[in-house]
């Protein structure tokens, strides 16, 4: 039989023969197949350890097939192993744990792979790919051919039979009553009790309508383990899985440190064949949604359900082992290479990031923002950096020799952020492919941005520190030869951040102008560049501590074409209460309307009107609470809080009414009156509207107004303009 | 990702803390002519932390003279078009 149709979910089990695909066929069928997939694992050292393990495999009653053979560690080169194939693949983990224990002293390479990874190198089908599979009588698979690539740009859509079940409330906030299910056309609500009606009412649709993926919110971290719990109090059982196995699987819950923030990882629950996605549990999910995560599982070889939840970093280190997998270069078990020692100057120079400059603070008009095209990842494809290829003797020029590994893993990566980048400018504001194109774009983005990151991670298995440091020195580099240039054509550089830099000349305001200077910067540093915009005017702002001292990431601007960009200020911040976030994006939006900065203060009763507007609405307690919620996250374990924060008081609140707080959790809550001038969101009595301390959200709300409208006064103040009593709402 | 050295503004903050005993003992208007001179070596963090000079003080120093000296430049600037008004 020969069967057409895209590849769902890749995995194997104990009761399972070889391992199990299933497929979404061109003819709406979901098929079941087995294939036999025998997969190994490699042994270096000394030769006599070598053959005592060779002994020791043949004594174990897994079934292997040993052979000596040669492969390349991508650092030291050709290397003579052990090749160890394991026949069942289920067998390996517990296999390799009892070698890895007897053997310590040996390097093992390609022992802890994913294997719908290794599927992928060896025949190339990715999740979700469409291919053609030709079965045996028994559906065993006696060959799959893909038909497509990852990287096409329009895969044709999968026709995905999709479940969604909602709680009517966030499990941590109160106990929900009910589950909204919908698919389809249907949509219900299902009590969750009595729980053998609710478990007949659900195991009836899933068998009914056999869905694809079941998208839940909480599903994580409480509906379905309660579902499983319900199942085993009353034993009825309850079909999640499509396999016919009754285990689904578990991960628990965690909290890890990455890039300056504690992130918190509720407890996961996945399924076999088909896909359970909890989004308020899949990382970027609101950046990217399932569009995203069908993109990282395409690019990355990962099951879907490991891509909605695993970080960009670990979405990066797959596609290199697909790259090292596919070019017979090993896997080490373990990193083993260490930072090169360096004298105390060489440190000095090389442990550094990108450029932050500090900005000339203020209002200026007729600025352009002009950035480097995805740099990070332009310089590793363009100067050949990777951990194994030595460094070019000077910066900006590429490495001599093969592209490496990362530029390999990279390059098509790079071209399609780039086909889409170019797609959507040309694409009209209305087109159908808008969205799927930019929720793609952004999950490559993230790929190729944490790949920057992973070469300097320490247990990243082809990171090198040295790699990580010439990418920021070229970054540099770059960054200084683009402020030469604009300055050697006397453009003033108003600010510099990483990758990007803002310029201002008089005279200049259309893109023309600035064309000259994008073609000088990109033959100096051999890095395109592109025009972000020209802003009609764009805010520096100062320290709130100092205001002598500018800071290098909190401004805002409108462009030409009214749109508003702000970086750093409240209405951008996460933990600002939505109302107030709000009322700064209205007033930005207000002032958009302004043709150019002179007129401004043309804009400024409006605003006033609004923002006495908003105060009598907080002052006659017309803002909803929710709106008022600061949300925090918790940056430590509650005991090892000194000054307990406001966010440490709420969650202590949480604590004491028996609920669980971790690292990285966010904690909602509103600022309080009395004592302890906070009450958590989520303690079980709602609040009461009169506890809210209205002048203290007043007192925030007019910090946030005059973070918009000071400079703008000062401004005029400096042009000696009238117009100063306008501004006196910030009194 | 974690980094050997501290940054440059770490670096400045922790040389700006060590002069605290000697701010302490300055007269309250000169500390404020103190303070204006660390604000302006602040100005040029970026260019610091590029130099990645061994001791950052020194190059702090040459922030707060840079300043002084632009300071210097301007006001000579207008001293001079005074002179050439009152021709």
């Amino acid at each position: 039989m020969i069967v057409a149709g895209w590849l769902l979910d890749v995995f194997t089990h104990e009761k399972a023969n070889g391992v199990v695909l299933w497929l979404l066929g061109d003819d709406g069928q979901r098929y079941r197949f087995e294939q036999a997939f025998p997969i190994t694992f490699y042994a270096a050292g000394p030769p006599e350890r070598l053959r005592a393990l060779w002994r020791f495999l043949q004594s174990q009653p897994e079934p292997a097939r040993l052979t000596r053979t040669e492969r390349r560690d991508l650092f030291s080169g050709p290397l003579v192993v052990l090749a160890v194939e394991v026949t069942h693949p289920a067998n390996l983990p517990r296999l390799f744990r009892q070698v890895s224990q007897v053997f310590p002293d040996l390097t093992f390479y390609d022992t802890d792979i994913h294997l719908a990874l290794r599927h992928t190198a060896t025949f190339g089908v990715f999740p979700t790919a469409h291919c053609e599979i030709e079965t045996d009588m028994d559906n065993q698979v006696k060959a799959i051919e893909p038909l497509n690539t990852p990287w096409e740009l329009d895969p044709a859509p999968l026709p995905l039979r999709i479940l969604t079940l909602e709680l009517d409330t966030n499990p941590s906030h109160a106990a929900p009553a009910r589950i909204i299910v919908s698919y389809d056309r249907c949509r219900y609500l299902l009590p969750l009790e009595p729980a053998q009606a609710l478990i007949a009412g659900l195991g009836a649709t899933l068998k009914r309508y056999d869905p694809d993926l079941i998208l839940t919110a909480w599903g994580d971290t409480w509906l379905l383990p309660h579902m499983l719990k319900l199942w085993k109090e009353h034993g009825c059982p309850l079909p999640l899985n499509r396999e016919p196995v009754s285990d689904v699987i578990h991960r628990k819950e965690h909290s890890y440190f990455s890039y300056g923030q504690i992130i918190y990882r509720g407890r996961q629950v996945c399924l076999l064949g088909r896909w359970h996605i909890d989004r308020y549990n899949a990382l970027l999910w609101n950046d990217y949604g399932l569009e995203g995560v069908l993109e990282m599982a395409r690019v990355t070889g990962l099951p879907i359900q490991d891509a909605a939840r695993l970080s960009p970093g670990t979405g990066i280190s797959s596609m290199q082992f697909l790259t090292a997998l596919r070019r017979g270069i090993l896997i080490p078990w373990h990193k083993h290479q260490a930072e090169y020692p360096k004298t105390a100057l060489e440190l000095l120079r090389a442990d550094m990031g990108g450029i932050v400059y500090q900005p000339i603070p203020g209002l200026h008009c007729d600025v352009a923002g002009i950035d480097f095209v995805s740099m990070y990842p332009g310089i590793m494809v363009r100067f050949n950096i990777s951990p194994e290829v030595p460094r070019s003797q000077d910066d900006l020029t590429p490495a001599p020799g093969e592209p490496g590994i990362i530029p390999q893993t990279l390059a098509p990566l790079l071209k399609r952020r780039l086909e889409f980048k170019s797609a959507l400018a040309s694409l009209s504001k209305w087109d159908a492919r808008r969205k799927p194109y930019q929720a793609r774009a952004s999950a490559d983005k993230w790929l190729l941005v944490t790949c920057f990151g992973y070469l300097g991670y320490k247990n990243a298995r082809f990171g090198r520190i040295e790699a990580h440091e010439a990418i920021t020195a070229y970054g540099r580099e770059a960054l200084l030869r683009a402020k030469e240039a604009a300055e050697e054509s006397d453009f003033t550089v108003l600010h510099m951040y990483v990758d990007g830099l803002w310029v201002q000349k008089a005279g200049c305001q259309t893109v023309e102008d600035f064309q000259k200077l994008l073609e000088a910067t990109c033959k100096r540093t051999g890095l395109p560049i592109a025009l972000d915009g020209i802003y009609r005017w764009i805010v520096f702002l100062s320290s709130k501590v100092d205001a002598r001292v500018p800071v290098p990431n909190r401004y805002f601007g409108v462009f030409q074409d009214g749109t508003i960009k702000a970086r750093g200020i409240e209405a951008r911040r996460r933990d600002t209460p939505a109302f107030i976030a709000e009322t700064q994006m209205q007033i930005l939006e207000i002032l958009a309307h302004a043709p150019d900065a002179n007129q401004l203060q043309d804009c400024l009763p409006a605003v006033t009107t609004l923002v006495k507007k908003k105060i009598a609405s907080l002052r006659a307690g017309r803002v909803p609470l929710e709106d008022l919620l600061i949300g925090q996250r918790l940056s430590r374990e509650l005991e090892k809080y000194r000054t307990p924060s406001p966010a440490a008081r709420a969650a202590r609140q949480l604590v004491r009414v028996g609920k669980q707080i971790s690292p990285g959790q966010r904690v909602r809550f509103l600022l309080t009156r009395d004592r302890p001038g906070v009450y958590a969101w989520d303690l079980p009595d709602p609040p009461e509207p009169r506890m809210v301390d209205v002048p203290r959200y007043h007192e925030l709300l007019l910090r946030a107004v005059q973070t918009i409208l000071e400079p703008i006064a000062q401004h005029y103040a400096s042009k000696k303009q009238s117009g100063k009593e306008s501004f006196s709402i910030l009194q | 990702m974690g980094r050997t050295l501290p940054s440059i503004t770490q670096a400045f903050l922790h040389e700006q803390e060590s002069f605290a005993r000697f701010r302490r003992a300055l007269r309250r208007s000169d500390q404020v002519a103190l303070d204006d001179l660390f604000a302006s070596a602040r100005q040029h963090l970026a260019a610091a932390g590029y130099a990645a000079h061994a001791l950052p003080f020194e190059t702090f120093l040459l922030c707060m003279l840079l300043e002084e000296h632009k300071e210097v430049m301007r006001l000579r600037q207008q001293v001079e078009q005074l002179f050439a008004q009152k021709e």
